[in-house]
């Protein structure tokens, strides 16, 4: 008796479960719709206004000098607005990953500024999830704005984007356990196998390749990119590179578990290793920056312009970039901070020290290069 | 039965599967229709019944696919290993401090993962103490590390579920009537004997439940893999991490997401069947 | 000779409680780690790992110096708090339908409950936060605590059935015999011996809320949890105050439970003091 039961009833859950799936995809299946896919067409300028009310900014971690008279609170008192600042960018993917739904329904889940790396802004405006920028409505940014930056290859002219800081992609070396790394071929010889990491990120490591190869990465093709990217995965298989990381190379350096990695310019503060430093690869570096956008269905924009406006003044900028040791995009900031920082090459570097320094760029044709990488990361 | 008592057990079950229903079988039907489309991020996502995507997914990744069971398999069994006789001790030895114990065995899992497992990349780390002692045990090779390996992502899945692991099995092994034990060795059974056959088998219900909560989620972590290991060590929740997030591959990451439960699923079945559908699903009340 | 013997048959006697302590070192190794290195002294105030810059206590006299990291886990903590106590209680009535009762779809609830176990985390996180946004549901601690319920529900389940399966049904039969109601019966017999297992559960269902990362990652807005909070500033340098106070947080779990105990064997030995009369 127990048993007829039981298999009536597994009959009876199978098919309530088939006629739920079948009825709701019959439903979809009228449609045939398509959901998502990007539009920059209308795109939209964003539209200024009082310097007033609050004002939610999403950026990285470690970008905000600390305490309570930091710049956030400066610029509270000044203008009198409340800022709700976020440090949730941790990785430009994930943050993307997860604000992909609002944007896609123009909305930008409160915040009014985002910051994300280069080539994450224009992936977001040519899906048309920014709103473009007059640079009338931002006097102060484009009068201190360092001449460098004030034309990129992924915005020119500037249009979505206001750069935060700009960085350097390169070598850490431990100096003592392998002082004659210089480039980034170095990072394939036998001779460290399983002592060296690489970055995750596409637009981090492979350009770095790339050049070490003599290809410039902007003018790459997508065989090259390909190319590239298979050598790394060789390498990977062999056990000559140790793990790809994120943010965390800077743990394997203080522990001793690696003698070189591929990382940033500005984690000196992080690197508790008293050997380790950057260097500049012998064939040149990749020069990034996190910018400042601004999102669909961004709410109070005037603010949003006040406080750009706000941290491009040298004064203001000067103590910001005193904490995070990258590189500030404001002009005149060199002659505000302490000495010792004027002159550190890494945050104020002379055009002769990142003359064969490439912009990151992505290939021409994206997927297959991202989905042969995607292969290479995950074993 | 009358009509009220009758309905009583739709009472019970009623928020559950409510909140279940809303909130899990709801946007799994989202996710499921996400599986069929094709499309990218740019072309957007069209609903075309790919059901391609499936062995698509699968394709290329099966690796990933036998290494996750085999590491949530090893992680799991070692949990067992070092759970049961825990839990065992804390339910039956402790006596009044078994609050106290069961406490302070699942309180340093109230600090973050994140934490807790930096601390066990410096405990581990290649130039630590610890690591020279096991090279010296000869359970590391002279020149090999221990981060950034199977070994590694294998303890830290171990160490990180032990607790669903042992909670499980005290909730169960703690109402276990140690008469019944008495009365085996009385019987002249050994104490081997008298555990094989008599606390063994009582305190299957709980040693399922143990399995299942441990192997189940760690079949699909991704971030000891992440952390812990290295390139050659992804498991099928890295893939599918990075299906989402780095190829935004959407149909792809569901498609897979789903082969995953299901295939999660088939071995759950096979388990419970072996362990006894009792161990699991307890009986139904007998009309008496 | 015989004192080999005699240590060999004390280490086979206490072989279990010998194994249990190494087991709980074990567990305990980390938090020690983190305990210690509380006491570093580090000169940009991030953590790390090793004493050499000196031993201080000024991070525990300044544990509560950050305001976002404190707000962070204060929202953890409530945020778990509450899943706790919903999802314990749901799922404790769900285990005792699913163990005791006769009814139609136990299949199809079986399922429901395995599922969401073997479904990645992303995936769930993911999929929560299309769903929200498509019914425009705000995303903050609300959405966190839905989240959260939802995925422990199924882990409460199994841990208190596993405690139900082939329970002495004869305590509740004589509850019964004895003129109480189903609900007294509930209330004065089932649920007392139930305890352990719903204290199992509502411990793991605390430990999952409070250390969830992905899901929470996708669908708290801007609200900042722990484990987000933590994720953020280690990409930069954890500071030394979150080792502080995730030691603290294990230390008064411990002691939690420490008083609880002190207060049983209180109870014990004031029932001993004042013995019951003995039934005629």
């Amino acid at each position: 008796m127990r048993g007829r039961a039981s298999s009536r009833d597994g009959v009876f859950a199978l098919a309530v479960v088939v006629a739920a799936i079948v009825a709701a995809l019959g439903l979809v299946a009228c449609g045939g719709d398509t959901v998502g896919g990007g539009n920059s067409d209308e795109v939209t300028t964003a539209e200024g206004g009082p310097v007033e009310g609050k004002l939610t900014i999403s950026n990285w971690p470690g970008y905000m000098d600390p305490g309570p008279d930091n710049t956030v609170a400066k610029f509270e008192d000044k203008t009198g607005v409340q800022v709700d600042y976020i440090e949730d960018v941790n990785e430009n993917e994930a943050f993307f990953g997860k604000l992909q739904p609002q944007l896609e329904q123009g909305e930008s889940g409160g915040r009014s500024i985002f910051v994300v790396t280069d080539w994450m802004a224009k992936q977001m405006y040519d899906l048309g999830y920014l709103q473009e920028i007059d640079h009338a409505d931002l006097p102060t940014v484009f009068a201190n704005m360092r001449p460098q930056l004030e034309d990129p290859a992924f915005d020119p002219g500037r249009k979505f984007s206001v750069p935060w800081v700009s960085g350097m992609g390169g070598l850490w070396v431990d100096t003592a356990k392998a002082p004659e790394i210089r480039s980034v071929n170095d990072l394939f010889d036998p001779k460290y196998k399983g002592k060296v990491t690489m970055l995750g990120e596409l637009r981090e490591t492979v350009p770095l390749v790339m050049l070490a190869e003599g290809i410039d990465p902007v003018e790459a093709t997508n065989e090259d990119w390909l190319n590239a990217v298979d050598r790394i995965g060789k390498a990977a298989e062999s056990g000559q590179i140790r793990r790809f990381t994120g943010n965390d190379y800077t743990e394997d350096l203080t522990a001793g578990n690696i003698v070189a990695a591929i990382g940033w310019s500005g984690d000196a503060s992080i690197v508790e290793n008293p050997n380790a430093e950057w260097r500049m690869p012998a064939e040149g570096c990749s020069l990034w920056s996190d910018n400042m956008v601004i999102p669909v269905g961004a709410p109070n924009v005037g603010a949003a312009f006040g406080w750009m406006d706000f941290i491009y003044e040298p004064q203001v900028n000067a103590p910001l970039a005193e904490y995070i040791t990258y590189i500030p995009p404001v002009e005149g900031v060199q002659d505000l901070v302490k000495p010792e920082l004027a002159k550190d090459p890494l945050v104020f570097p002379s055009p002769q020290f990142t003359a064969k320094c490439t912009d990151q760029d992505s290939p021409p044709d994206i997927e297959p290069v991202n989905e042969a990488w995607q292969e290479v990361i995950t074993g | 039965m009358s009509l009220r008592q009758r309905l009583v057990p739709y009472g019970l079950l009623g928020p559950g599967l409510l909140w279940l229903i809303v909130f899990f079988v709801v946007p799994m039907y989202f996710m499921g229709e996400l599986a069929l489309r094709s499309g990218s991020l740019t072309t957007g996502y069209t609903f075309d019944w790919a059901w391609s995507n499936f062995p698509d997914s699968l394709a290329g990744h099966t690796e990933q696919i036998g290494r996750s069971f085999f590491y949530a398999g090893t992680a799991t069994l070692l949990a067992l290993l070092i759970g049961y006789p825990l839990a065992y001790a804390i339910a039956f030895r402790a006596g009044r401090f078994k609050l106290l114990l069961l406490f302070a065995v699942i309180a340093p899992f109230f600090t973050t993962y994140l934490i807790r497992t930096i601390a066990w990349k410096t405990i581990l780390s290649d130039s630590s103490p610890i690591v020279s002692v096991l090279q010296t045990l000869a359970l590391v090779p002279p020149d090999g590390r221990v981060l950034a390996t199977s070994g590694a992502v294998i303890a830290g899945l171990t160490y990180n579920f032990l607790p669903f692991m042992i909670l499980p099995l005290y909730a169960n092994l703690e109402r276990l009537d140690l008469r019944l034990v008495e009365a085996a060795k009385d019987l002249y059974s050994s104490s081997r004997q008298a555990f094989l056959r008599v606390t063994l088998p009582l305190t299957m219900p709980g040693i399922v439940a143990g399995v299942l909560l441990t192997f189940i989620p760690a079949f699909g972590d991704y971030i000891n893999a992440q952390l812990l290991g290295g390139t050659q060590q992804s498991m099928v929740g890295n893939v599918i991490q990075s299906l989402y997030l780095n190829q935004r591959d959407y149909p792809e990451a569901a498609a897979l997401s789903f082969l995953m439960m299901a295939l999660i699923l088939a071995v759950v079945s096979v388990y419970i069947r072996f362990a006894g559908t009792g161990a699991f699903m307890g009986d139904e009340e007998e009309a008496t | 000779m015989a004192l080999a013997t005699r240590s060999w048959a004390w280490l086979r006697r206490n072989a279990l409680p010998i194994y249990a302590g190494l087991a709980v070192a074990y567990m305990l190794i980390p938090i020690v780690v983190i305990a210690v290195f509380s006491f570093g002294a580090t000169p940009k105030g991030k953590l790390t790992f090793g004493l050499d810059n000196g031993f201080t206590t000024e991070y525990w006299t300044s544990a509560f110096s950050l305001p976002e990291l404190n707000e962070a886990l204060f929202t953890s903590l409530r945020l778990a708090a509450l899943s706790t106590v919903i999802s314990t209680a749901i799922g404790t009535l769900m285990a005792i339908a699913l163990v005791r009762h006769k009814f139609r779809g136990r299949r199809l609830t079986n399922l429901l409950i395995v599922i969401p176990m073997a479904t990645p985390e992303i995936v769930i996180g993911a999929s929560l936060l299309s769903m929200f946004i498509y019914y425009t549901v705000a995303l903050g601690f609300t959405s966190l605590l839905i989240a959260h319920v939802m995925f422990s529900i199924s882990f409460v389940v199994v841990v208190v059935r596993s405690r139900l399966i082939g329970f002495d049904r004869n305590l509740e039969e004589a509850a019964a015999d004895l003129g109480a109601t189903p609900l007294t019966t509930f209330r004065t017999v089932t649920l007392p011996l139930l305890a352990p297992g719903i204290l199992a559960a509502a411990m793991l269902a605390f430990a999952l809320s409070i250390d969830d990362f992905v899901i929470s990652n996708f669908n708290s807005g801007t609200t900042v949890t722990f484990p987000l909070y933590v994720y953020g500033v280690s990409l930069r340098g954890i500071p030394v105050q979150v080792n502080v106070l995730a030691t603290m947080l294990f230390i008064v779990s411990v002691l939690a439970a420490a008083l609880v105990m002190v207060q049983q064997r209180r109870a014990e030995r004031m029932a001993a003091v004042r013995p019951e009369p003995i039934p005629a």
